[in-house]
Parts: C-alpha cells; sequence; structure tokens
C-alpha cells in the first residue's frame, strides 16, 4: 500500500487501476473502544463480562487483533439458562402486538446504527447488509403481529439454543434468531467466532427496541461443542444450528440421548450446481459465476455444469472475464496446501485451468480458477477445497443436466440459466434442492421457504413454513422428557439376537399362525427366515408367530420403496387421493377381520376395537381428502419476478410405530406419509404386531404401487438400527425407547436423517399423542413433518 | 493499436441465436453502479482519460462557424494548462478525442483546427440524423460529403424501420456501403436504442453492425427520449465481446446523449473497465459523446488541483 500512494497522475492516466479502497471502520472501532476490545457474554440484558475465563482473539482480514471474547464456562450457561427461562416468561406473555412492535422497533434501531452494524461485519469478516437485517425485522415482526390469527393452536416451545459455526454468516444465524422470538420463545444464541461480536451488538439493539432482558443471550465460546454444553441444560427445548456439515455432525452427536430435538441446516460448504444451458444468455450467466465462485466469504461451492453446445462460448468468455481478476485471499494458511494438492491431482487427470495469473508461490491467496474438464468422480469435485476454485463439466442433454446437478450428496440450492420458461421450471422441479435460482444466484429472502435436501438439512427455513420449527400444537404433550444420555454402544444397539423359534409339537388345531410380512408388494417370509413369538395381551403364551426382520428386508423394502416413490410423487394429488380412499375402503370391507385382530392383540371388547377401525377408516379418508390441500404458493419476495413454494415429498421415510392404538396410529402416520408423496418402511409395534400384520390383507387389495407401503416385523431394536444405517431413508419417525432415541440422534448425523423422536417410556405415563381425537393441529404437524420445501425463484425485470 | 475492423459476411444464425435476460442485465449495471469510485489522484488520472475520449459535440439547428471555432479551441485545450502543468500532465497531449458536428459545419471545423495547428479529427454526423428517414441516395452522398470535406470521423444512424422489423440484411447491406463510401474516414454506428424495443434487438443490431464493418458502435443520437443508460451499454459492449471472440477484432463502444457529470464519466469508465478490460479504455476504443461534460470534468480536476469549487466562469467556455 505504501507504493500506491506516490502514485502520479501520469502513471495511473497509463495504467487506469483502481485506486486503493478504503472503508472507514471508525464507528465499529468506536464501539469495540467502548468495550476495551474485549466482548464478555449478553446475559439477562447487558453486556457482562466474567473474569477469570479464557478468551479468544478474533483478527480481521489483515490479520490485525479486532477484539476478543469469552469463552463460557458451565456457571455463566447455567445463569445465562436461567435468564432465558424468566425471558421467556416476559415475552411469552405479551401480546403478539406487543412483541410485534418491539421487532418493528429494532428495524428502526438498527437503520439508525446500521454504520456501526455494518462496519462491526465488515471488521469481523462476517460481511452482512444492514438492509437484509432489517428485511428480517421487517418481515417477522408481521409474523409476530399475526401468529395468533393465522397460526392457530400452535405454541411456542420455550428456550431455544440457536447454534452457528465459525463460518455460519451473521444473516443464517438472524435467520433462525428473529422467527424464533417472533413466535414468542426466548432465544440462547451461540454465535460462532466471526458472528459473535455482530450477535452482541445486535443484541444490545434488541434491547435498545425494548425486548425483555433474557429473552435474547448471546453465549461465545471456543467451539460448536459450547452449543451441545448449553443443550444439556433442561430448560433448553430445542436446539437449531446453521453452519458447516462438520461441525454440525458433532453437535448432534454430542447431544444425542439427552432428549432435546435437534435440527441442522447445514448450508455452509454445500456443493451445488450452477447449471447454464445452451438457451441461456451466456454473457450474464459467466457474469453470474464468477460473482457467485470467486468470493471470498462464500457459503456455497458451486459446480459449474454447462451444455456440451456452448461449451466453448462460456469457456473463452471466462478467460476473458477473469483476465483482470486478482487473488483472494484464503481462509487460512494452510488451506493454501489443500488448494495446490486440488489443483495438481485435477490437472493430472487432464483438467486445464483458467486462472487470471499464477499462483503465488507463498502466502495465503489463491487466484480465481476454473478447472475445466473435471468429472463428478474428480477430488476436487467429489470434495472440494477452500478457495476460489471452480470445476467445470459439461453435460449433453437436459436430462443429464438434472442427472449431474443432483448427484451430490447436498441438496442446498441450484442455479439454472436458460430463457426457455418450460425448460426452467422442468428443471427446477427435478433438482432436489431447497433454493432453485432461475437465471440469478444466492437470493435470500426470510418469505422463501427452504428445507435443504438431502445431507443439506433436516428443517425448514424462511417463510410460514419455517415457523413451525419453533412452535408445537398447544394440545400436544410435552416433547421428548429430558434425559442425561447413557453410555449405550452404538455399534451393538440392536445386536442382540430374538429368541428362536422351535417347533414344541403343539396340538395343529389350536396352533399359533405364521404371519408374514410385506416387501415390495408381497407378502413373504423374514430373509433369515426365522421367526418371532407375539404374545397375547396378558403376556404369557404364544399369539402367533411374525417374521423375525432385519437388515436384508429394511434393504429389500428400501429398494422397493426408492423405485416407486418418484412416480408416486409425480402423480397428481388427486390420483393420490383416489388410491388412499380405495384403501379406506379396503379396511371397510376387511373391517371384521381388522377388529378381531386387534381384539386378540390388545385384549380390547370387540366393539372397541371396531371402534379404532371406524376411526382408521376416518381417518384414511381424511389424508386422501387432504392429498390436494397442502400446497404451494407464491410467496411476495420483495423484489420484481415470480417465486414458486412447492412442497415435496421427503422420499422414504422409515416409521417405527408406536405400541398405543396400533392401527389407528399406524394409518395415521401411514396416510400422512403418502398423501404428501412419500414412499413408508414400517416396523409395527413389537409388542402389538397383528394388527399391521392383518392389514396386509388391505394393502394386497389395494391399488397403491407395489413397494410403496412395506412392513416389516421383528425386533424393534435391530429394525431400528437397519433403518438408521441406510442412507436411502431421508427420515425416521419414532415411537420406542429412550436408548433408540439416543442411537438414532447419534447415528443418523451422516449422512443426515430428519427425525421425529417419541419416547415410549414416558408416554406410558401421560398418555402421549391422542391418536382417536387428534387436535386439527396435530394432523398438520404429521403432514408438515411429512414434506420438505423448495422455493424457487424466477427474476424478471 | 490493432487494424480496423473489416467486417464480415452476415451471418444470420449468430443472430438468431442471441439470448438477452433483462433482469440479469439491470443487476449487472446496479452492481457496475455501486463500484466505489476513484478518488484523490486516481479521480483525477481517470477524469483526464475521460477527457481525452470525449467527442466533443454541438449537433444544434444554430450552429455557425463561431461556436464550432470556440468548441474546436476548446477540445484542443480542454482543461486549463495550469492546472495540468500542476498534475505534471499539460505536456502530455491531454486534448478531447475530437470534435462532432454536422456535416454542413465539417468544413468550419477543419479550417479552426487546421488554424490551430491541431491535427484532432474531425467527426461529422450523417445519414439523415438524427432519424434516418431520408432516401438511401441522399444519405449515402452525405457520407461522402462529409469525407470530402475532411471528415475523418464518421457517425452513421441506422434505419431504425430495417432493425424493428428484423430486415438484417437489409440493414447489414446499407451499413455496408456507407462504410464503403467513408473510405479511410472511420465509422461509428449509431443504433438509436432507445428506438429499438428490446435488449436482444440492441444485441443483434450491434452485431449486424459490426459484421458490417463498423469501427464504433453507438447508443444513440441525443435525440431519442432515451440515450445512454448502463444497462443498454451493458448489452452493446457484451456484443462487442462476442465479436471480439468469434473474429478477434475490437470494435469501439461510444455512448451518446445525457451524459453531464465527471461522476457518469468514471462510471463509464469503470463499466468499460470490467465488461472488456484496459484495452478498451483507450480514444481509439472508447468515446464518449458530450457537450456539457467537459466543463465539469474541468471542475472536478479543478478541485483535486486546488480543493475548492470552481464557479463555471473560472474555466473557459468551450
Amino acid at each position: 500500500m505504501a507504493g500506491s500512494t506516490t502514485k502520479t497522475v501520469h502513471d495511473i492516466f497509463q495504467s487506469m487501476e483502481y485506486g486503493p479502497s478504503t472503508s472507514s471502520t471508525a464507528t465499529a472501532q468506536a464501539w469495540l473502544d467502548h468495550h476495551s476490545q474485549a466482548l464478555g457474554l449478553f446475559i439477562d440484558g447487558k453486556l457482562v463480562r466474567p473474569t477469570e475465563r479464557q478468551t479468544r482473539s478474533l483478527a480481521d482480514a489483515n490479520g490485525g487483533s479486532v477484539c476478543s471474547t469469552v469463552c463460557a464456562v458451565e456457571d455463566d450457561i447455567a445463569q445465562c439458562v436461567s435468564s432465558a427461562v424468566g425471558g421467556f416468561k416476559a415475552w411469552s406473555e405479551l401480546s403478539c402486538h406487543q412483541r410485534a412492535k418491539v421487532l418493528l422497533r429494532l428495524v428502526s434501531v438498527v437503520g439508525q446504527h446500521g454504520q456501526c452494524v455494518s462496519e462491526v461485519c465488515e471488521l469481523c469478516q462476517a460481511p452482512c447488509s444492514p438492509s437484509s437485517l432489517v428485511r428480517l425485522a421487517q418481515y417477522y415482526a408481521s409474523w409476530a403481529q399475526v401468529r395468533d390469527a393465522l397460526i392457530t393452536d400452535w405454541t411456542p416451545l420455550g428456550v431455544v439454543a440457536v447454534v452457528a459455526s465459525d463460518d455460519c454468516s451473521l444473516y443464517s444465524l438472524m435467520l433462525k434468531v428473529l422467527p424464533a422470538l417472533a413466535m414468542g420463545n426466548s432465544v440462547v444464541v451461540v454465535p460462532g467466532r466471526s458472528t459473535a461480536p455482530p450477535a452482541l451488538l445486535l443484541a444490545q439493539l434488541f434491547m435498545e427496541a425494548g425486548l425483555p432482558a433474557g429473552a435474547l443471550n448471546v453465549l461465545t465460546g471456543s467451539d460448536v461443542s459450547l452449543g451441545a454444553k448449553v443443550a444439556q441444560n433442561h430448560s433448553i427445548s430445542y436446539v437449531t444450528y446453521s453452519g458447516n456439515k462438520q461441525d454440525g455432525g458433532m453437535l448432534c452427536k454430542a447431544t444425542a440421548g439427552m432428549g432435546v430435538p435437534v435440527s441442522l441446516s447445514p448450508s455452509v460448504g454445500a456443493t451445488c450446481p450452477f447449471i447454464i444451458f445452451e438457451s441461456a444468455d451466456l454473457d450474464s450467466a459467466v457474469d453470474g459465476v464468477i460473482e457467485a465462485a470467486f468470493k471470498k466469504k462464500k457459503e456455497i461451492q458451486w459446480v459449474l455444469c454447462v451444455q456440451e453446445s456452448v461449451l466453448d462460448a462460456v469457456v473463452s468468455r471466462l478467460k476473458l472475464c477473469m483476465a483482470g481478476m486478482k487473488c483472494v485471499a484464503l481462509p487460512s494458511d494452510g488451506d493454501k496446501a489443500l488448494v495446490d494438492t486440488a489443483v495438481q491431482e485435477a490437472q493430472q487427470q487432464g483438467a486445464t485451468l483458467i486462472q487470471p495469473c499464477a499462483a503465488p508461490s507463498s502466502g495465503a491467496q489463491y487466484p480465481p480458477t476454473v478447472l475445466c474438464g473435471v468429472a463428478p468422480s474428480s477430488p476436487c469435485v467429489a470434495t472440494p477445497p477452500p478457495g476460489p476454485l471452480l470445476p467445470l463439466m459439461s453435460f449433453r442433454s437436459n436430462t443429464e443436466a438434472v442427472a449431474l446437478g443432483n448427484h451430490s450428496p447436498h441438496g442446498q440450492a441450484a442455479s439454472v440459466w436458460t430463457e426457455d420458461l418450460t425448460l426452467a421450471l422442468e428443471t427446477a422441479k427435478s433438482l432436489s434442492v431447497g433454493s432453485v435460482w432461475v437465471n440469478s444466484h444466492s437470493v435470500s429472502d426470510p418469505c422463501l421457504p427452504a428445507s435443504g435436501h438431502k445431507d443439506s438439512g433436516t428443517c425448514t427455513d424462511g417463510g410460514q413454513e419455517g415457523l413451525y420449527q419453533f412452535l408445537r400444537p398447544s394440545s400436544s404433550p410435552a416433547p421428548l422428557p429430558r434425559f442425561s444420555p447413557v453410555s449405550l454402544d452404538y455399534a451393538k444397539f440392536g445386536n442382540a439376537a430374538s429368541a428362536a423359534v422351535v417347533p414344541d409339537g403343539s396340538d395343529p388345531a389350536s396352533a399359533p399362525k405364521f404371519y408374514q410380512q410385506f416387501v415390495g408388494g408381497k407378502s413373504c417370509k423374514s430373509e433369515s427366515g426365522s421367526s418371532m413369538t407375539v404374545r397375547p395381551p396378558g403376556g404369557s403364551g404364544v399369539l402367533a408367530y411374525c417374521p423375525d426382520g432385519g437388515r436384508k428386508d429394511v434393504r429389500n423394502a428400501v429398494e422397493a420403496a426408492i423405485k416407486v416413490q418418484p412416480s408416486w410423487m409425480r402423480k397428481s394429488p388427486s390420483a393420490r387421493a383416489q388410491s388412499l380412499s380405495s384403501l379406506a375402503k379396503g379396511l371397510e370391507a376387511k373391517r371384521r377381520d381388522m377388529a378381531v385382530a386387534i381384539m386378540a392383540q390388545t385384549g380390547l371388547s370387540l366393539e372397541e376395537a371396531d371402534k379404532e377401525v371406524e376411526l382408521s377408516i376416518v381417518r384414511l379418508s381424511d389424508w386422501a381428502a387432504r392429498c390436494d390441500k397442502a400446497h404451494g404458493g407464491a410467496p411476495p419476495v420483495p423484489e420484481s419476478g415470480s417465486a414458486l413454494s412447492l412442497p415435496e415429498a421427503l422420499g422414504v421415510v422409515g416409521l417405527v410405530l408406536p405400541d398405543n392404538r396400533p392401527l389407528l396410529s399406524m394409518v395415521t402416520l401411514l396416510g400422512a406419509t403418502i398423501a404428501m408423496g412419500n414412499a413408508v418402511v414400517m416396523v409395527p409395534s413389537q409388542k402389538y404386531p397383528l394388527p399391521a400384520l392383518t392389514f396386509i390383507q388391505v394393502l394386497q387389495t389395494s391399488d397403491l404401487p407395489a413397494g410403496l407401503v412395506n412392513i416389516i416385523t421383528g425386533s424393534r431394536d435391530q429394525l431400528t438400527a437397519a433403518l438408521a444405517n441406510h442412507s436411502v431413508i431421508k427420515a425416521i419417525w419414532y415411537w420406542g425407547s429412550a436408548e433408540g432415541c439416543q442411537y438414532l440422534q447419534y447415528t443418523c448425523s451422516s449422512p443426515l436423517k430428519t427425525l421425529w423422536l417419541h419416547c415410549h417410556e414416558e408416554e406410558g405415563k401421560n398418555g402421549g399423542m391422542d391418536w382417536s381425537h387428534p387436535h386439527p393441529s396435530l394432523l398438520e404437524e404429521i403432514w408438515r413433518n411429512a414434506v420438505q420445501w423448495k422455493s424457487v425463484w424466477i427474476p424478471t425485470a | 493499436m490493432s487494424a480496423r475492423n473489416p467486417g464480415m459476411k452476415l451471418d444470420l444464425e449468430w443472430i438468431s441465436k442471441v439470448r438477452v435476460n433483462t433482469q440479469a442485465v439491470l443487476k449487472r449495471a446496479q452492481h457496475i453502479q455501486k463500484h466505489k469510485l476513484a478518488k484523490k489522484q486516481w479521480q483525477a488520472a481517470w477524469l483526464l482519460k475521460a477527457v481525452t475520449c470525449i467527442d466533443l459535440t454541438t449537433l444544434a439547428g444554430d450552429d455557425t462557424p463561431s461556436n464550432v471555432h470556440r468548441l474546436c479551441l476548446k477540445a484542443v485545450q480542454p482543461v486549463r494548462h495550469d492546472l495540468l502543468k500542476s498534475m505534471n500532465m499539460h505536456n502530455k497531449g491531454v486534448t478531447t478525442a475530437a470534435v462532432c458536428v454536422y456535416p454542413s459545419r465539417v468544413a468550419d471545423a477543419v479550417r479552426s483546427l487546421k488554424a490551430a495547428n491541431s491535427s484532432l479529427p474531425v467527426a461529422s454526423v450523417a445519414t439523415g440524423f438524427p432519424a434516418g428517414q431520408t432516401p438511401f441516395k441522399t444519405r449515402l452522398e452525405e457520407v461522402r460529403t462529409a469525407v470530402a470535406d475532411g471528415a475523418t470521423e464518421i457517425d452513421i444512424v441506422i434505419n431504425r424501420t430495417l432493425a424493428l422489423t428484423g430486415q438484417w440484411e437489409a440493414m447489414y447491406d446499407e451499413i455496408r456501403q456507407f462504410r464503403e463510401a467513408c473510405g479511410d474516414a472511420h465509422m461509428k454506428t449509431i443504433l438509436a436504442i432507445g428506438e429499438l424495443g428490446t435488449f436482444a434487438n440492441v444485441y443483434k443490431a450491434s452485431l449486424v453492425a459490426m459484421m458490417a464493418g463498423s469501427d464504433f458502435i453507438k447508443t444513440s443520437t441525443g435525440k431519442e427520449a432515451v440515450n445512454a443508460t448502463y444497462p443498454v451499454a451493458i448489452v452493446m459492449v457484451r456484443a462487442i465481446r462476442d465479436y471480439f471472440l468469434r473474429t478477434g477484432h475490437k470494435v469501439g463502444f461510444k455512448p451518446a446523449g445525457g451524459i453531464r457529470t465527471a461522476k457518469e464519466a468514471l462510471v463509464w469508465l469503470t463499466l468499460m473497465k470490467e465488461e472488456l478490460g484496459d484495452d478498451w479504455l483507450q480514444p481509439y476504443l472508447f468515446r464518449l459523446g458530450a457537450s456539457s461534460l467537459l466543463a465539469d470534468a474541468e471542475r472536478q480536476i479543478y478541485h483535486h488541483v486546488t480543493g475548492r469549487y470552481a464557479a463555471y466562469h473560472e474555466l473557459p467556455m468551450a
């Protein structure tokens, strides 16, 4: 920099270089000075600085020290959470209007201190424009206002912990904090390294806006493990996380068995396709990809997919447009070696480079680089290193573009470039991602609901749909009871062999029946051939035998399910409704058999059993009718263009069914999942499997495609483990033991599965879910758990 | 400096494949306008560069030899000598790129410049400027007359009727003949983008003009309702880039109409640098068609040198 100030007018006249960019950070410095560059924790409405704590220092882009933050310890957590409990009381007792007023005041407070906010963000390398924060506050202020009017019979969860990894952006963090507050929860924020100072500053602004003390607390620490420590506190009702995949997985494992639901939005580092069709405005597309891929702070790892017919045109434009670009700073010194290795590997496999200049031999810098001619198998595509690298692949046809785009464990987002509207919409619908940006990229607005598909998330953020993660039906029993994790040998869970069934030479007339399970549309024995004893209600004696299913049976069922699920989802909702109606009719026809099975299994009177069948018929008809009632919309993005929000099936869902009301609970859950387009693998109650096994007759006569519904009986733990270890299964709904919940939380963190967990032991005590006459909001909760949301943004002039 | 654009055969297939996404272009334009502008000596240098790219223009019904004479002398010494000297730029040949007048005033301008011992080019608008709605024969004759009178640059207007109705072959033929009539004089083709309807049409017309051998493509006459805007410029410079990638020939770009402030001039330079690179920051590939811009640019330079804002009478008028 020193040399540049001596440049004469004539030098610059010749070279026509840009001047040094100077941005003032005076306001941010003044705020930091006010706190002596040593920030504390935000507890009970104040910035406090406990003594004798470890600190963590934060550096700016040039390596200079910005400030230090405190690493919170157990005492701080306890103090913070108890403040949050008080904060929840004060905050949730306010009227909707009063909460909305606070959030609206935040809008003007952030407006007044916009300069300070943006400078602090800039200094901490967590860029976030005040205008996007204002938009968030405005959007959620209006939701706070109308919560009770538009989301009836739902209630806030209590104290919500919002955890972020070091590389999470402030926007992603606030996209969780604001809806949580708007719905009436109190929030404990555990920000990452670079978002800590802005989060503390925002907490102060919240207080200025009139938020009750304790409704928002900020705890800083050394890494994401602090999030797990916070989750351990029994007053925390829900933990939601935003950031990179790795830390998210760690958080899941660390919180397994605590009995607190954890959801992840691992948006940082997701690999996303940037698809350029031949019908695209190539110049705009190339500008778009350069803007997206070579940012210093990027959350998304783009992979450029270009139609073969325009490959040369795109490559030549890339070369020209990148010609003047400068090196980009890498996140850390160690990353240089990673980038070098990735580039060398790609070159060894024949990739050619587009680079504006050669890579410097030292320093944490790298020039923007396009790797042409790589393939999905190349390491730089499969496990992209940090840094300004952009792999480029070509495709032949529209369908191949979708196949290429979908062939990734991630499902965060995609950018699609074409001037052909039909192609744009077809592609948008076929891509298995949460956000599709047509002729644009990285557009985020809180009104767009998006769930990361596949490995990219287990919850929906944004839109009305994103509010439900911070609510529960008012009539539902309290969520998971809190536990302390037990020491569980995860490798051995579900391995115990069940007691073998041996011939006992009993009287042929009264010999118990051998039932079969239902896989891929056929009734069959288990792969192992062995069976299990079904006990009558009293518990002693033998009522019947059912197959003792295992890993292989689950594998067969999932294979059958994934084969039919896509075409089932593509069917029109009315066609699905018809199939469900016919299933209800089939149940009606077998009414007597079903009632007898329930009676024999549970010991209810025939009359009561018949009533359960009756309710089950009504429930199936209910889901049939709801098939076309859960639909998307056109969210009002405050920019010119058209947005779509689309509910999509999760895919294959594993159901480990409750003991309670075995038939009714099964059809309630089954109906919801398949009504929304999913396929299911069901594990009936280990105690009461007969109603489900009898239901196979109904399934056989229905017109549901073979493989859509599978029923596998056997040891619950063994089958739970089998479901947990099949990557095709996207979600598991579980009714069972606390150990089972812990096992699933631990195991389903990679690859990620959406979990809906219910602990049986506890259900026995307080009755659990009311299956007979569930409140409408309970049924809504069920179907909302059966879908994931996709938003499509099509900007227009 | 590379050779003139010789043009090429009309490639209708290329033209038919043109796609422009309006909102993406608008976004890009916003992005460029948000670019931080140069400060201090960078600002002074960039403004001087802008000055050297100006086609200092007078296109009025009441133009006479006397105001054309003033214009020519201002073009030769666009920034006060003492100001240039204090930046050590007085001996670096800072003049505007050309003067631009109506065909009937070409002879006056040539005479004034010759008297001032300047080799500054004289540009003439031609071909039924600004509407282009005169018979082809007279439009062609206008070009020949202007060249004969000593104009070394000719700003022609295209026939919008042909462009709007998609008669690209006919338009190509007309421009081709104008280019022949220009001979050694450089030809700038005015697309009158305000009257072309869509961005895609602007892109196509740009390609046709370049295929027909234009040395520059120019946004507008300054007489239409919509003149040089950043989005439309992005469309045109992308066409220039596209043409360069296919043929290797560099065609220049000239925005004109409504460019009045120094700040706008800096944005234009940024746009060229961002979209086409440094080559297009020189007068042989970039011109600013303007009349009042120079006064503001000179004021800003005055401010850079003296730290004070000048009254208009402190700087010589054009």
